[in-house]
């Protein structure tokens, strides 16, 4: 690892997005093994003068292609292939950074993350690396509607030999990355659609977030609220509330969904007994249900009330903005769970 | 399903409050978190939340009444028309273990704040054996009152169970009355008050400030709460700790069965307190209290630092065993008001009394402290009050321990506080005129300057 | 134009190809005699093709193979001691027990694996030709898969996505005449898989994949082009499985004459020996001394196997991920 696991510079308000740009351009910079490839990461760089490339279906991209005109590949929407190919480039000596335009399309190409990418290091004996960073999109609340707006990590996270991130704000989503890329493993690094293009402070230069460290972003006694991705946000508006109730609730961030710091977990169920998770994923087999079994199985003793799940509903994701934000899990409804512990 | 609202335990060393005023109206809507009665504690006021939405059913304890920790002041229900019976719901209350169940026969509301412990020294079990439910298998039942108590949390269990604790001492404060770790943690506290003497008797210790040891002993029938000024006072000098010991039979303490509880008794007590403190210390009795205490000082000398002793005696006096016996009488019949409003006269002044305000005042500060004694604790330390013979005058003249006599002009029940001046020629003394047997309380001002006085000096 | 083996390259493409035989004959036997479990799909008959391809192929090229891949890890000189003793799910094996068959790899050798999934080892081999392209090695990748994998989605997208970028890439299609257990026939419309690569404008070549020569001949065009910076190519190897789909198959859906006619004239190993020994190119003697060799070390790995320990079961965790060992289990 070159870089700094501390921020270096001077922090700057700006989105998530371009937190994530910024990360691309550094790790490419700092390594010539890093290539981009995905559909439209490009997005015709190379298209004759007065048009300016797509840069990717959040633009996060954009630009990148100028600067490393021979490392950013515009594939074909073959996700099958441009998976698998980036498993072999992986093992072969590149380091490539894929974008999956949103993790709902894994139904396409889930086969080079399910039996290739993660096993190989395991099935071969321990000698593979798989450098490999799977970027996508997920999560609901822009109106994508059922095939565009899952949050499907706990897919990812449920397969041994993955790994999988989730930030909650731009300097975690630079820092996380530039892990993720730098990382031996396979990583999935899930941009929820929540958070992209919310702004905030983010230093500059080289650093990185440790992958599989959670990270108290809110010190309470009374009650802790588990977030990921954009729930972190609800959570913490939620705890601003139950405050003004006189309820301290602690917020912990995941940030890496697997492997899962269950230690941190314990920790803050130590520190207050009273354990509401957050997760934008549909409950059944999730992240969520995980950190109560959790709870229940390793921190048992602890618990000083019962573990409630606050998630998405059990149904795809509705397209109407009234079913949506019923579907959403929000700070009201974390503050509802919270009281019911007190 | 009715909720419970409760005098509130706010700190280690508050045994009661006094409810200042009810805010509703029984029948009155009450939603989750309005004020639904404002307590006083230690001269603050403090306002109670409720704890559910509902109707204010039914108040157990009137505006301007006090009452210990954990008594059950009133009730919620969820709608105003749902069936209520008030006398089942407060002896459910007090069944589930709010406090101990007062021992059999005893009229006075109970010490509910004070923990029942298992172990068959407490006079009551705390089960009525008649609740239990005559279809169950008592065989294969290990705890057939924990079968329809409320739920406990894994942290409270694993609490519980690390420190020794049956849960079915405990009642809940969470959700549906579970018992959370923060209701086991606040038994622990009140537990922890408990040292054990003398062949596995436990008795309570109340503890505040940090610094010297300075144990106080109470007079007969009154607990800790008797020296609430003098703790506060010595407590708050910054230099000591205050320990309240309640004497056999007194508060939490075990009431070993027994025809008397002899004064030399007390003082042995008193000095396996004083065994693990590991430094010397203060020692401050009143009446009875000072009586353990003189026998004390002359016992172990080398552990006691100096000694206070308030409106005490050498023997009982024919007047003193007569009120002594009154008191006996009124508390197995007539209860802790009844009991305090008889005692009034003997324990306080003319110039005290005169006050209409004042006097009721002083008679709710000698309720609490009467409310920890049960009939069978007074009438044990009665007998042993009666029997004591006095400490030989040979011993009380070479006592070395530094002393101050507190005596009271207007005594009614140990005019003798001169004399045993007399009888210890060391001792400084100190005569508080106009001032009734209960001076601590009555004149307080003058008893606490005159102790940390003393205490400063040695 | 692919030259004419050299003798040198003969002998080696005999050895490999009596090699791979034997292991998959003792294999038979072990399996059969109850020593050794789990799924084993055996190369027989179709050797000369790996034999003739990887003699192309140098340490720096990359291959991806296949669930029936054994004959592509000995060609390809992974170790014939380690491949037996993965196969026993010893600590000695090449995967330290872990992967067994169908997972075999030694990526120090640039064998990608052998793999469970039909059609997987497509992009993977797309993905390593990537790297030879953007990092100018040299090398090129080589795909081995069979008929059945031409229908899988990865075929089609790794075939354009490699044509698209002009990438060195062989995909060499076994063609054994069955699925599983199914005539391809059955569930391909074309005649010639090879004509898939007209979809992608890909060249495409056929050989006959019992004839080592031929092959030798089609792969060297096909390496030479993705080597020369010319582009993928599609070579279809018309071959026939003659055993079972895996050891213990019953066979019962196939006609036995169709397997006897392809044994009795067409085995790949009796057409190389009558070739090399009526052109003078290997004498019989020549032969005879590797088949002793061979059968030689086959016997060896069997019993190094044999007496090799198996892993701790402690070790369960190691190797899940390239940073912490400890992480596997969260």
């Amino acid at each position: 690892m070159s870089a700094a696991s501390l921020p270096a510079g001077e922090p700057r308000a700006i989105p998530t997005a371009f937190a994530i740009a910024e990360a691309l351009r550094i790790a490419m910079a700092s390594d010539p093994d890093v290539i981009l490839m995905g559909e439209d990461v490009a997005g015709g760089g190379l298209r004759p003068e007065g048009t300016e490339e797509i840069g990717g279906i959040m633009s996060v991209t954009r630009g990148l292609v100028g600067q490393f005109p021979d490392r950013v590949l515009d594939t074909p929407i073959s996700e099958m292939g441009i998976l698998g190919a980036a498993v072999g480039a992986a093992v072969t000596g590149l380091r490539p950074v894929i974008e999956l335009m949103f993790i709902d399309f894994l139904g396409t190409c889930l086969d080079p993350l399910l039996n290739q990418a993660s096993k190989f290091r395991y099935m071969f004996g321990g000698k593979a690396r798989v450098p490999l960073t799977v970027r996508t999109v997920t999560g609901a609340g822009l109106q994508a509607a059922a095939q565009h707006s899952q949050s499907l990590y706990w897919m990812t996270a449920g397969i041994p030999g993955l790994k999988t991130v989730i930030p909650s704000n731009a300097a975690d989503a630079k820092g996380l990355l530039l892990a993720a890329i730098r990382c031996d493993d396979p990583v999935v690094f899930c941009e929820p659609k929540g958070i992209l293009f919310v702004a905030s402070d983010v230093p500059e230069g080289d650093y990185e977030v440790p992958i599989g460290r959670a990270k108290v972003v809110r010190r309470g006694s009374d009650v802790s609220l588990v977030g990921m991705g954009a729930t972190v946000g609800m959570a913490l508006a939620a705890a601003a509330d139950l405050e003004r109730d006189g309820v301290s609730a602690e917020v912990l961030d995941l940030r890496s969904l697997a492997p899962l710091d269950e230690d941190a977990i314990l920790e803050t169920l130590g520190r207050t007994g009273r354990l509401v998770v957050v997760d934008e994923a549909t409950p059944r087999c999730s992240i969520a249900s995980d950190v109560a079994a959790l709870c229940v199985d390793r921190g048992f003793d602890l618990l000083n009330a019962p573990v409630r799940r606050v998630t998405a509903a059990m149904c795809p994701v509705p397209f109407t903005r009234v079913l949506e934000e019923a579907y959403m899990p929000s700070p009201a409804r974390i503050v509802e769970a919270a009281r019911a512990l007190l | 399903m009715a909720t419970p609202i409760a005098m509130p335990k706010l700190g280690m060393t508050m045994q009661e409050g006094t409810v200042v005023e009810w805010p509703r109206a029984v029948g009155a809507a009450v939603e989750k978190g309005d004020i639904v009665v404002v307590i006083e504690t230690e001269k603050t006021q403090v306002d109670v939340e409720a704890t559910a939405s509902g109707v204010l059913r039914h108040l157990y304890v009137a505006a301007g009444e006090t009452a210990p920790c954990g008594t059950l002041l009133g009730a919620l229900t969820a709608t105003g028309t749902e069936p209520f019976d008030a006398d089942a719901f407060r002896r459910e209350h007090e069944r589930a273990g709010a406090g101990a169940a007062p021992p059999a026969g005893a009229a006075a509301p109970g010490d509910a704040g004070t923990p029942r412990r298992a172990g068959a020294q407490r006079a009551g079990s705390g089960r009525d054996p008649a609740r239990t439910d005559p279809g169950r298998d008592q065989g294969s039942d290990p705890d057939p009152a924990r079968m329809d108590a409320a739920p406990v949390t894994p942290a409270a269990r694993a609490l519980a169970r690390g420190l020794g604790i049956t849960l079915a001492d405990i009642a809940g404060t969470g959700p549906g009355g579970r018992v959370t770790k923060e209701d086991v943690a606040a038994f622990a506290a009140r537990r922890e008050r408990l040292v054990a003497v003398r062949d596995g008797v436990m008795l309570e210790v109340l503890r505040e400030g940090d610094g010297d040891p300075v144990v106080f002993l109470p007079g007969f029938g009154v607990g800790a709460a008797s020296f609430a000024p003098q703790l506060h006072a010595v407590a708050c000098a910054g230099t000591f700790r205050a320990l309240a010991l309640h004497p056999r039979g007194i508060g939490a303490s075990d009431a070993p069965a027994a025809e008397a509880y002899a004064i030399a008794e007390g003082a042995g007590d008193a000095a396996a307190l004083l065994a693990t403190l590991g430094a010397r210390a203060h020692v401050v009795g009143a009446s009875l209290g000072a009586a353990i205490a003189l026998e004390l000082a002359l016992r172990v000398p080398d552990r006691v630092r100096s000694l206070t002793l308030v409106t005490p005696f050498l023997h009982a006096g024919p007047r003193l065993r007569s009120v002594a016996a009154g008191w006996c009488a009124v508390a197995r019949h007539g209860g802790v008001e009844t009991l305090s409003r008889t005692l009034l006269p003997w324990l306080f002044s003319e110039r005290a009394l005169a006050d209409d305000a004042g006097r009721e005042r002083m008679r709710r500060g000698l309720a609490a402290a009467l409310s920890v004694a049960p009939p069978d604790t007074l009438d044990r330390w009665a007998a042993g009050m009666a029997a004591w013979p006095g400490p030989p005058s040979a011993e009380l003249r070479g006592l070395q321990v530094p002393t101050l006599v507190i005596a009271a002009g207007a005594d009614l029940l140990t005019p003798h506080g001169d004399a045993l001046a007399r009888a210890i020629p060391r001792a400084t003394v100190r005569v508080l005129a106009d001032v009734g047997h209960a001076a601590a309380s009555e004149a307080s001002d003058a008893v606490n300057e005159a102790l940390l006085a003393h205490l400063a000096r040695h | 134009m692919t030259r004419p083996p050299t003798t040198e390259v003969l002998q080696v493409a005999y050895r490999t190809m009596r090699t791979i035989r034997s292991f998959e004959e003792a294999l038979v036997a072990l399996v059969t005699q109850g020593r050794l479990g789990g799924f084993l799909h055996t190369y027989v008959g179709q050797e000369a093709i790996a034999a003739a391809v990887c003699a192309h192929l140098g340490e720096h090229d990359h291959v991806a193979s296949t669930h029936r891949g054994h004959g592509h890890c000995i060609a390809k000189g992974v170790d014939v001691r380690g491949m037996m003793a993965e196969l026993f799910g010893r600590r000695t094996g090449t995967c330290g027990g872990r992967g067994g068959s169908m997972h075999i790899a030694d990526l120090g050798k640039g064998m990608l694996g052998a793999n469970g999934i039909v059609g997987a080892g497509i992009p993977l081999a797309t993905g390593a030709a990537l790297t030879a392209k953007l990092k100018r090695t040299g090398g090129v990748a080589v795909a081995f898969f069979g008929d059945g994998a031409s229908n899988q989605g990865a075929f089609h997208e790794s075939l354009n996505m490699a044509a698209n970028w002009s990438l060195p890439a062989v995909y060499v299609c076994e063609n054994n005449g069955w699925g599983e257990f199914t005539p391809t026939a059955f569930v391909v419309p074309v005649k010639d898989i090879a004509e898939r690569a007209r979809a992608y404008a890909m060249h495409a070549l056929i050989a006959d994949g019992m004839d080592f020569f031929d092959v030798y001949a089609q792969a060297g065009e096909a390496i030479a082009r993705a080597r020369g910076g010319a582009g993928p190519s599609l070579l279809e190897c018309k071959t026939y499985r003659f055993l079972g789909h895996y050891v213990g198959d019953p066979l019962v859906y196939r006609a036995k004459h169709e397997a006897d006619d392809w044994i009795r004239h067409r085995d790949p190993l009796r057409l190389f020996e009558a070739r090399v020994t009526r052109e003078g190119l290997l004498t019989e003697s020549n032969l005879r001394a590797i088949d002793v060799d061979v059968a030689a070390l086959v016997a060896d790995a069997v019993a190094r196997a044999q007496d090799a320990p198996f892993p701790d079961a402690g070790e369960l965790l190691h190797g899940v991920f390239a940073t912490s060992d400890a992480e596997g289990a969260r």
